[in-house]
């Protein structure tokens, strides 16, 4: 009896929790969705209420008169380019480390990309922004390399200690019955680590897609080459009292990834953990 | 056997080739700036000019001598504090909370986890907007005079009000890795304390704790690092002020390095989070080791 009573506080507890928290996390969104529908006037009158109708002056100002267009596509383009280097890199560079663990060369290639987990990124971030800016390199394709390179050494620590876990057998027969290293890798390794593939995908597309330090050392000069989180921060002083207008800004730059979280949340909650709890 | 000797020289040289771009592109790009980054920091360059002249630990000393400084690393160890504090209480909190729902867990997961796929720059502007225009007007309404103002323009509610932000990103992703560490306890272990008449607090501070320790863990080195070096939202919400009450590290390097015209000594600054890090990756390091994490 005592027990069923302290079951019944605790769910009533834990349902005002969630609650609680669901309202938290879904009221800002709210209304960065209503307001963006309203006229600044009518969002003057009336914050919190559902919009008059469905007004989309802000959409269309938005699409024709700046630049959104441009900074999506810049945005999908780096990130999209990032990932294709990405993926041809760290899988390969992990295989030959994973299994010549025992030879000096491949065990001190593996520490010494590791090293990264150990330095915080504000130590680099003044030097490479010196050196992009000595090379030429304050440009789309600069930012490419840097996320490639930064991007080595949590794919690695992932990647090295998942094909360490595999069975060797698969590839020794395979390279028994005459596949060489490069076939056995795009034949048989590749399928096997589809999981860690896409847990890096997710984690790293999600880093870059939102980053936002990067890009504003390299590509802060021009605003033709800027990203979304760029021109959204930079929208802020440009916008600072149309605020409705603001908000369809903030809007337009969540929605492609909540769009492809829809698509896939189960899939990008589970790489995101299997990735942080081993990375 | 002649062609398996040649087949293996030849997968030596794969091996090799794989490994030369990858390497090639980080010590290029990142380990030289790490050593430029260390170099410049015993230097007097400001950024731009002509002239480096090497001046040893000047910079450092300097810095130690420096009021801002010190002011900088308190507001980070405040600001990391109040992160690790908010985001592992609340997410412990609703993961034991998600976990034990029956219905409607999954959509519930999901909806939860929503703000880790916004950037935090998104959501620092999202938030900025609520505590112009929506905060004050509830602080209005319930009489409480030091909400009745935006939380970001007086110095002392600015900090929390900006860690509350991240705690709003940061909060998703221990809940998820919170949940799997949850699941991962056998149901036995309660079913058998529950028979043995253990209430719901002894099942929790009995089964519970000790089973998720190492999760507590895994989340608190991810929260830590977050902490410490965090810039997007102090950067995109008060930009350091007012009255340099939100700059954290962060905030100081850059403005160092790129507005006050103070290069080197922004790389003495960097320097010196760096070896705060490492000392700290290192005894959690030793630590984890230890504990033998496995997710």
């Amino acid at each position: 009896m005592k027990q069923g009573k302290a079951e019944l506080g605790w769910r009533i507890l834990r349902n005002a929790v969630l609650f609680g928290g669901l309202v938290l996390i879904l009221f800002p969104l709210y209304l960065v969705l209503i307001n963006s529908f309203k006229s600044l006037e009518e969002a003057g009158r009336n914050f919190f209420a559902l919009p008059s109708g469905l007004n989309l002056d802000n959409y269309k100002e938005l699409f024709t008169n700046s630049n959104y267009w441009i900074f999506l596509k810049n945005s999908f383009k780096i990130t999209v380019i990032s990932l294709i280097l990405i993926l041809i890199l760290v899988p390969s560079v992990s295989y030959a480390i994973a299994r010549n663990f025992e030879r000096p060369y491949y065990k001190g290639i593996y520490y010494y990309l590791l090293m990264g987990l150990f330095i915080p990124s504000q130590v680099i971030l003044l030097p490479v922004t010196k050196m992009m800016s000595k090379l030429n390199m304050l440009n789309h394709e600069g930012l490419i390399i840097l996320y490639a390179a930064f991007s080595l050494t949590q794919g690695v620590f992932l990647f090295v200690n998942y094909i360490r876990g595999l069975p060797y057998e698969i590839e020794e027969s395979a390279q028994i019955d005459g596949c060489s290293v490069f076939q056995t890798y795009t034949k048989i390794v590749l399928p096997l680590v589809k999981p860690m593939i896409s847990t890096l995908l997710i984690m790293d597309a999600l880093w870059i897609w939102n980053d936002f330090m990067l890009p504003l050392l390299i590509l802060n000069r021009t605003q033709d080459i800027w990203t979304l989180p760029l021109f959204q921060y930079n929208f802020k002083t440009e916008y600072s009292f149309n605020y409705t207008m603001a908000f369809t800004a903030y809007l337009l730059a969540m929605l492609p990834m909540l769009i492809i979280y829809c698509m896939g949340q189960k899939y990008i909650i589970k790489g995101l953990t299997a990735g942080s709890v081993k990375g | 056997m002649k062609n398996n000797k040649k087949q293996k020289i030849f997968g030596k040289k794969t091996y090799f080739l794989f490994t030369i771009i990858p390497v090639l592109l980080y010590t290029f790009f990142y380990v030289v700036s790490v050593v430029n980054g260390v170099r410049y920091s015993f230097t007097d360059w400001d950024g731009l000019s002509q002239q480096m002249n090497f001046v040893g630990f000047k910079n450092y000393l300097l810095l130690l001598r420096n009021p801002n400084f010190w002011n900088s690393m308190k507001t980070t160890v405040c600001y990391s504090l109040m992160l690790v504090i908010g985001v592992i209480v609340t997410s412990l909190v609703l993961a034991i909370s998600l976990n034990s729902l029956r219905i409607f867990k999954t959509l519930m997961k999901s909806i939860f986890f929503v703000p880790a796929m916004i950037g935090g720059v998104t959501i620092a502007l999202i938030w900025d907007q609520l505590y112009y225009r929506v905060i004050p007007v509830i602080g209005q309404t319930l009489g409480i005079d030091w909400l009745s103002q935006s939380l970001l323009m007086t110095g002392k509610t600015a900090l929390p009000a900006v860690v509350f932000v991240q705690i709003w990103q940061a909060v998703a992703m221990p809940t998820v890795i919170f949940i799997a560490g949850l699941q991962q306890i056998p149901d036995e272990l309660y079913e058998s304390a529950k028979m043995d008449g253990a209430t719901a607090f002894q099942r929790f501070r009995y089964i519970t704790m000790p089973c998720l320790l190492p999760t507590v863990t895994v989340n608190l080195v991810l929260v830590i690092k977050q902490g410490f070096t965090s810039f997007d939202f102090p950067y995109a919400l008060t930009g350091g002020g007012p009255v340099r009450s939100t700059e954290v590290i962060g905030i100081l390097i850059y403005n160092d390095a790129f507005k006050n015209m103070r290069f080197s000594v922004a790389n003495a600054e960097a320097c010196i989070l760096f070896v705060i890090v490492a000392i700290f990756s290192i005894t959690q390091l030793k630590l984890t080791s230890k504990g033998g994490v496995n997710g």
